[in-house]
């Protein structure tokens, strides 16, 4: 036989093996089905150890419930963010994410690191769905899609918690969650659209980018009894505006998380005549360790809503925000805010950035 | 004015082409230079203009050596009338003609009404004062030719150099362009030309020098130089080089036996 | 026969036409600016607002007013812009055409825009306030031109004109391959959406303050190109052809490629990317006028202007968000190429 020959008959060999291994691989030991918020029926594995989070609203999601089974972060934790990390996870590994464009993560990456599940925390649109179904059949590793919309939060920390056995500390937040939006609903009530604060979501260093009223990234706006002025019928996502469009809406407040634009706002004659800059209600959003009403959309808005309710109604609103974010920051981040980290936060979120 | 080429080596780096080749054109004398393709004449051309540097030996324009001159200063000197070719856009004739002048205009200056009629000038002494206007990328290969010898002439320049300016021209044309070479001549103009045509060299050439494999084969006049046996040798194939009865000298090669 | 000809030259030489054009371009482009200054989301009479604007005029401003912030804030630099922008993009377009001895060569090619893409991306990235992203823009325009015109120098063989271009071609992907790099890095809620706009090109948050240091760099880079315009006519017959006619071709074309580099990198700065106009507009303005780089210059510069302006004006009424303007100007521009394609040969003319 040539040499030629035996390669062909070797790798036949090999590619029978594989096939053999393959079909006959026993099915994980023990497992329940979990049917996440696409309807899909996953088999998960009693016990889940080790989390990969396809993204950052979902690497949120894992942390807060279950921080020892996060096994990265999807975007490293840096500078400013880390003292209100958690030490023991402030220095997990980079891992990439997933989803969204491009999916940076490497495959054979994500399976060195011997995943028990994959939860992405976000849309359940189709392609997502198809996503997680295509990586699931590549790796045979389990993956489920949560609804990342904020009215569903406390389904979804209730389903993530049962599948990564948590379920306890899942019903607990899901609790809080529901119990502050019982709040917000009740002072919301009596409270006509017409008289609710007219608000604008400036993004980018101009403050140009702002996101449309019923994207996933200006939620929070009515959730906290607010009326995003960027609407308009079907138009959804993230969009540039004109100035002039900003001049014509007149917001009565502004919400961002850009320090460059919060400097800048107060002496640009574009948006001096704006009623929100005369009447000083440009609210800067701290983003440590993440970010207060979006970026990502995840559980973390959770804080941004009680900061908002406080800017928006401080007469109904009864939290007082010091405590609250002490309290925020201790059951969901695990982390006890030192005296200096907790008046750092402040001083953020009434325009005084680090 | 005269143009000297002394022991002059041409080429390109990593490609030499002519090797110490010695010319000389005298005021109010047509130089003509017969080779065949490949021979380097163009090549030769491009030196003398300062186009491709020389690889060895110089070039006197006057009596200034070409490196020593400013470009635009050479431009004065001599005017170059390349092969016939196509421009990228739609220059009218005019404009092209009125290119000519650009040595004598100011860095900043737009040619004006003295420039203007010089190019028309240059034009009607072609007969072809009826193109000026004409779209240069529609005219014919013959027509651009004479356009490009018109832009020469609006150079006004002492010396002309003219890469094989017969070539694309049909017969009638050929005449005419011969026929104003030689009558520019007559009027002290210095003149270099290529040709593949030694007949026109016979008719209007004051010396001729034949290019062989980069180099120079013979100088002289066209009937001392052009010898059948010259002519065979740089073009290989027999050639005969006769009298006609009207006293003009013609070079025919040799097709084979017809009957 | 002497007599006909000089008429037939006259008419041919286009003079007269180009004069006319460049009037009524001046002219479109006035009444477009008035019409432009009218229209917008922010409802405002046509009496009111010129009432406005002769307040403003006059100094006396109302502070604080939304109608005159609207006039003297937002639309007037927003014209300005789009003017400026637009002539800045047809004149480099223009130059760079003539330059190459080819009509299908936008201010693009020698890397500027993806060079100034790449600029403001990492300025996006470092979260730099917007003066310095728009330096940045700026430099990085500048910078990559250079990095050609310094590897194209390090080649000394060949052509040079080809040689520049396929340098300008290399830097351009590799500046474009760092910019994808820096997309990939960038903070995927906060500076992806930004980078993403900045590439498609807006003239949204244009504001007096960004127009004032870009006009006098265009300005700088124009002044040159209107003074050499008869050399630049010449430098189009190529190096070889231009040498014999007495121009230092090589010396000439460096000042060219600075200025018009110049010219292009001022308004991508404060613009963004925009694509086409450089492209599609000279090539209209060589129909109207013809080659000569006298007339096309201004002619160019004009149509770009009037023709960013329309489509500014466009992509800031048409819907009720911003659509950005490189899709507009693709929308309108690669058709409106086609067209020209299907024409055939004398379309480049």
């Amino acid at each position: 036989m040539t040499r030629l020959q035996h390669a062909v008959l070797g790798l036949a060999a090999l590619a029978t093996a594989a096939l053999v291994a393959i079909v006959t691989a026993p099915p994980p030991a023990q497992a329940r089905t979990i049917v996440d918020s696409a309807g899909r029926s996953v088999e998960v594995p009693d016990t889940v150890t080790r989390v990969f989070a396809a993204g950052p609203p979902a690497s949120i999601l894992v942390y807060a419930l279950k921080p020892d089974a996060l096994l990265g972060w999807p975007r490293a934790i840096r500078g400013e963010e880390r003292p209100y990390i958690a030490p023991a996870y402030r220095d997990l590994p980079e891992t990439g994410r997933l989803t969204g464009r491009g999916g940076e993560a490497n495959l054979e990456r994500v399976l060195a690191l011997k995943p028990d599940l994959i939860i992405d925390f976000g849309s359940v649109r189709d392609t997502y769905v198809d996503l997680a179904n295509r990586v699931q059949e590549q790796t045979g590793i389990p993956y489920i899609l949560v609804n990342g919309r904020f009215e569903e939060t406390a389904d979804s920390l209730r389903l993530v918690g049962q599948a990564l056995g948590v379920a306890e500390r899942g019903e607990m937040l899901a609790r809080d969650v529901e119990v502050t939006f019982a709040e917000l609903d009740a002072i919301l009530a009596d409270v006509p659209q017409e008289s609710r604060p007219r608000v604008y979501l400036a993004r980018g260093p101009d403050g140009l980018e702002t996101g449309m009223k019923g994207s996933i990234n200006t939620e929070i706006i009515e959730r906290a009894g607010g009326r995003n002025v960027a609407e308009a019928p079907g138009q959804y996502g993230l969009v540039r505006a004109s100035p002039e469009q900003v001049i014509l809406a007149n917001p009565d407040t502004i919400i961002t998380w850009d320090r460059n634009f919060h400097r800048a706002v107060w002496s640009d004659p574009l948006w001096a005549g704006i009623e929100a800059v005369q009447r000083k209600r440009v609210y800067l959003s701290p983003t440590a360790p993440f970010g207060w009403i979006d970026r990502p959309p995840s559980l973390n808005r959770m804080m941004g809503l009680k900061w908002l309710a406080g800017l928006f109604y401080p007469q109904r609103w009864q939290g007082e925000l010091r405590e609250e974010a002490r309290a925020f920051y201790r059951l969901w981040y695990h982390v006890d805010l030192s005296k200096g980290e907790l008046d750092g936060l402040l001083e953020w979120a009434s325009g005084r950035a680090p | 004015m005269r143009i000297e080429a002394r022991n002059l080596d041409t080429g390109y780096s990593g490609h030499p082409v002519g090797h110490g080749l010695s010319i000389l054109a005298e005021s109010g004398s047509v130089l003509c230079l017969l080779g065949p393709n490949g021979s380097g004449k163009t090549t030769l051309f491009k030196t003398l203009l300062g186009l491709i540097p020389a690889r060895g030996g110089e070039v006197l324009i006057g009596d200034a050596r070409l490196q020593a001159l400013p470009r635009a200063e050479v431009a004065r000197r001599v005017a170059y009338v390349p092969q016939a070719h196509a421009a990228p856009f739609a220059y009218s004739a005019e404009e092209i003609v009125l290119m000519g002048r650009t040595a004598r205009l100011g860095l900043l200056s737009q040619p004006g009404e003295r420039d203007r009629e010089a190019a028309l000038a240059a034009l009607s002494r072609l007969g072809i004062a009826d193109l000026a206007p004409a779209d240069y990328t529609r005219l014919s290969g013959g027509q651009r030719q004479l356009v490009l010898i018109a832009r020469a002439l609006a150079q006004e320049t002492p010396t002309l150099v003219m890469d094989e300016p017969t070539a694309s021209l049909d017969f009638g044309n050929q005449a005419i362009v011969l026929r104003e070479i030689a009558a520019l001549a007559k009027s002290g103009l210095t003149i270099i030309l290529s040709t593949h045509d030694p007949d026109h060299a016979f008719a209007i050439g004051t010396r001729v020098a034949l290019l062989h494999e980069g180099n120079i084969l013979c100088t002289g006049s066209p009937e001392k130089a052009l010898t059948a046996d010259a002519l065979s040798t740089v073009y290989g194939v027999p050639v005969q080089v006769e009298r006609a009865p009207s006293g003009r000298i013609t070079c025919l090669p040799d097709f084979g036996d017809r009957t | 026969m002497g007599e006909r000809a000089r008429t037939l030259t006259r008419d041919g030489f286009r003079r007269g036409a180009g004069r006319g054009t460049i009037g009524l371009l001046v002219a479109a482009v006035a009444l477009l600016s008035m019409g432009a200054l009218l229209v917008g989301p922010f409802p405002l009479g046509p009496f009111e607002a010129i009432g406005r604007l002769l307040d403003a005029i006059a100094g006396r401003d109302a502070a604080g007013d939304a109608a005159t912030t609207v006039l003297v804030s937002i639309r007037l630099p927003r014209i300005a812009g789009a003017l400026l922008v637009g002539a800045a993009l047809a004149a480099a377009g223009a130059c760079y055409q003539t330059l190459f001895r080819n009509p299908l060569v936008s201010p693009d090619i020698l890397g500027v825009s993806a060079g100034a893409g790449l600029g403001a991306v990492l300025g996006i990235f470092l979260s730099l306030p917007v003066a310095a992203i728009q330096f940045m823009g700026f430099a990085g325009g500048l910078g990559a031109v250079a990095l050609v015109g310094f590897v194209a120098a390090a080649i000394r063989h060949g052509d040079r004109t080809l040689i520049l271009v396929l340098a300008g071609v290399v830097v351009g992907a590799l500046t474009g391959a760092a910019t994808s790099l820096l997309k990939v890095l960038a903070d995927p809620y906060d500076q992806l959406p930004a980078i993403t706009f900045w590439l498609l090109g807006s003239l949204a948050g244009v504001k007096g303050e960004d127009i004032w240091p870009a006009a006098p760099v265009v300005l700088a880079g124009l002044v040159p190109l209107v003074l050499l315009r008869w050399r630049i006519n010449v430098l189009s017959l190529g190096d070889e052809e231009a040498r014999a006619l007495g121009i230092e071709a090589a010396r000439l074309r460096l000042a060219v490629v600075v200025c018009a580099t110049l010219v292009t990198a001022s308004v991508v700065a404060i613009a963004g990317v925009v694509g086409w106009v450089g492209l599609v507009i000279p090539h209209i303005a060589r129909m109207l006028v013809g080659p000569g780089f006298g007339r096309l210059l201004p002619v160019a510069a004009l149509l770009g202007a009037a023709y960013l302006l329309v489509v500014d004006t466009l992509a800031r009424t048409i819907s009720s968000v911003e659509v950005p303007l490189g899709i507009l100007t693709a929308v309108v521009g690669a058709p409106f190429f086609l067209w020209l394609l299907a024409r055939g040969r004398r379309a480049w003319a």
